[in-house]
């Protein structure tokens, strides 16, 4: 082998599939020309793909299930509902704060919050995380049920909201747009970690911990780091769906099938691709909408059909299916 | 090619490596429970040395070499490398230092192509694109270049030794750990190996290894420690101990049995 005819050298840094998020990306800019009547639809469809999109960092990624998602979409909604409700923001804040500012503060309560979470229960294995992750989120409904600056059980009202970079926050539009930034953001985030040290660490990580940690990565610090970027993008997604709603009770927004429809999206779209958990998301969406009108209430029963469906043909999701040979994130082009 | 060629066992040591050692551990004992896996082990490796380490089946030398690499807990006993207290370091800690290890049972990352495996480790010393050609590299000094790109899962036994030692050399280590790298290969596959492992010593790597087949430790160890039990049967030169009545009656069993 000489060099001037040196084969080229195949590359395991890229990015994954680009093509796949902007076609995804097309379809989500064209969707308001086509359906303009149907903003309400758009709009908590592309939320939840982008949660979904945030749970598979930590699902996917790190290979660790959270079925508690729905406390740090609540740590989201709620944090910018309050500090944006004059007649309950902290005194100490001398008033209400604009949502951009609430919707921080509660990415960053939710960052704390995954960091000690993580920090304590990544030291065991298996599903002990996941059994926390149904603890904690208990918990944090109980506070909010309970408490009367969370609005106990009947919940928050939106206050008027200050208009954001010249958009009126309660246009379904305008909130279909912000949606629309949120998923791609998630997309980024996924694309970057796809091609990062901290990518092929939680791979790592998640097929082999000792392996890991002979090479150096300690297994309880990347997973931490992936829920903690999974955590801060879930309340930015609250926060969002918390304008979406106006309203909002914890016995809607903080209960375990919100978590469960969070994880089940990423699932069923395929948690071994990039782009799986928005697909699954959206296409939950569209079936439970054709279902809803045929079945009325029948459409739980899709959950479970779907369930049963993918686990059994299907084990690496929708997007598994078209994927030759390439069942997970790595070799997902 | 970048293979080394075929050497034949030749039943010379490498070198005679001097200076201080590098790894050093002392009164190296551990117990699980009521059993005690190893007892009272002491060695030290220098640069450029290889440590070979042999007892028959169930004598704790993977657990020896665990308690090195810090998988196992010493419950009692002390090491050090490069001067510096490591008995309770964690493995990644000790990945981080410069010890690097191999897995009698390899474990390849199923789902990653192989170099992405090597990419994997090279992370530790590089970023971004240098680590991806520092693992390509590794890859070339192994001679699995040509497999760069298939996916790990479809190795076969002697690839995937190849690439448990391309992920641990990938972490640029001056103290290097291989467990049972050649048992299980043919014939060829064991002179590749024994040549490559000989090339690393050479270029200043120390080398601890546990290995089975007897005729492999004494063509390439400077030192020899036999294990029966979990203690030491025999520490010393490769023929000394193989000549070693007690190494040969752990081996052989007894007369009068």
């Amino acid at each position: 082998m000489t060099a001037s005819v040196t084969p080229a050298r195949p590359r395991a840094l890229t990015f994954g599939n680009v093509w796949i998020s902007l076609a995804l990306i097309a379809v989500m800019a064209v969707y308001p020309l086509l359906f303009g009547k149907s903003m309400n639809f758009g709009v908590s469809t592309l939320i939840f793909a982008g949660l979904a999109m945030s749970w598979n960092l930590l699902g996917g990624w790190a290979g660790q299930t959270s079925l508690g998602h729905a406390a740090l979409l609540g740590i989201g909604a709620y944090t910018m509902t309050i500090l944006a409700t004059p007649e309950r923001v902290p005194a100490f804040l001398g008033g209400p704060l604009a949502p951009w500012w609430g919707a921080l503060i509660g990415m960053a309560l939710a960052a704390l919050l995954a960091l000690v979470w993580g920090s304590l229960t990544f030291r065991l294995r298996g599903s002990y995380f996941t059994l926390s992750t149904i603890a904690v989120a208990l918990v944090i409904r109980l506070v909010a049920i309970n408490s009367d600056w969370t609005g106990g059980s009947e919940g928050l009202f939106m206050p008027e909201l200050p208009r954001f970079l010249g958009l009126d926050l309660f246009d379904r539009q305008a909130e279909y747009w912000l949606a629309f930034a949120f998923v791609i953001l998630t997309l980024i985030i996924t694309h970057a970690v796809r091609r990062s040290r901290l990518g092929y660490a939680l791979q790592a990580v998640r097929e082999d911990e000792d392996g890991a940690r002979a090479l150096g990565i300690d297994p309880t610090r990347m997973k931490v780091i992936a829920f903690v970027i999974s955590a801060v993008l879930t309340a930015l997604g609250g926060s969002l769906y918390a304008i979406y709603l106006q309203a909002f009770e914890p016995h809607t927004l903080l209960e375990l099938p919100i978590s469960v429809q969070i994880a089940l999206m990423a699932i069923i779209g395929g948690r071994g691709s990039i782009q799986g958990p928005a697909i699954g998301a959206i296409l939950l969406a569209v079936f439970g909408e054709v279902f809803r009108t045929v079945f009325a209430n029948a459409n739980l029963l899709i959950y479970g059909v779907l369930i049963l469906a993918v686990t059994l043909y299907a084990p690496d999701g929708i997007t598994g299916l078209f994927t030759r040979g390439g069942r997970k994130l790595g070799t997902a082009r | 090619m970048t293979l080394p060629s075929l050497t034949p066992l030749t039943s010379e040591p490498v070198h005679a490596p001097s200076g201080p050692p590098l790894l050093e551990a002392s009164g190296i004992t551990v117990r699980f429970g009521g059993v005690t896996a190893v007892k009272n082990i002491s060695l030290a490796v220098r640069p450029g040395e290889i440590l070979g380490l042999i007892g028959p089946n169930g004598a704790g030398k993977t657990t020896l070499f665990n308690a090195l690499t810090g998988f196992v807990r010493a419950s009692e006993g002390r090491v050090t490398f490069d001067g510096r207290d490591i008995t309770h370091a964690q493995p990644q800690v000790r990945a981080k230092m410069g010890m690097a290890r191999t897995f009698q049972v390899e474990r390849p990352f199923e789902d990653l192509s192989v170099l992405e495996n090597v990419l994997v480790a090279a992370f530790l010393k590089h970023r971004g694109r240098a680590a991806e050609n520092h693992a390509y590299d590794v890859l070339e000094r192994v001679g699995l270049a040509d497999r760069a790109a298939q996916p790990a899962s479809q190795l076969n036994l002697a690839r995937r030794r190849r690439l448990e030692l391309a992920k641990a050399l990938a972490l640029e280590p001056r103290v290097l750990f291989l467990d049972e790298s050649i048992a299980g290969l043919n014939p060829p596959g064991q002179q590749e190996m024994v040549a490559l492992i000989r090339t690393l010593a050479q270029s200043g790597l120390g080398i601890v290894m546990v290995e089975h087949i007897m005729h492999v430790i004494m063509s390439l160890s400077d030192h020899v420690i036999c294990m029966a039990f979990g203690e030491l049967l025999a520490e010393g030169d490769p023929h000394d101990v193989a000549a070693h009545p007690d190494v040969i009656r752990a081996y052989l069993g007894d007369d009068h049995d």
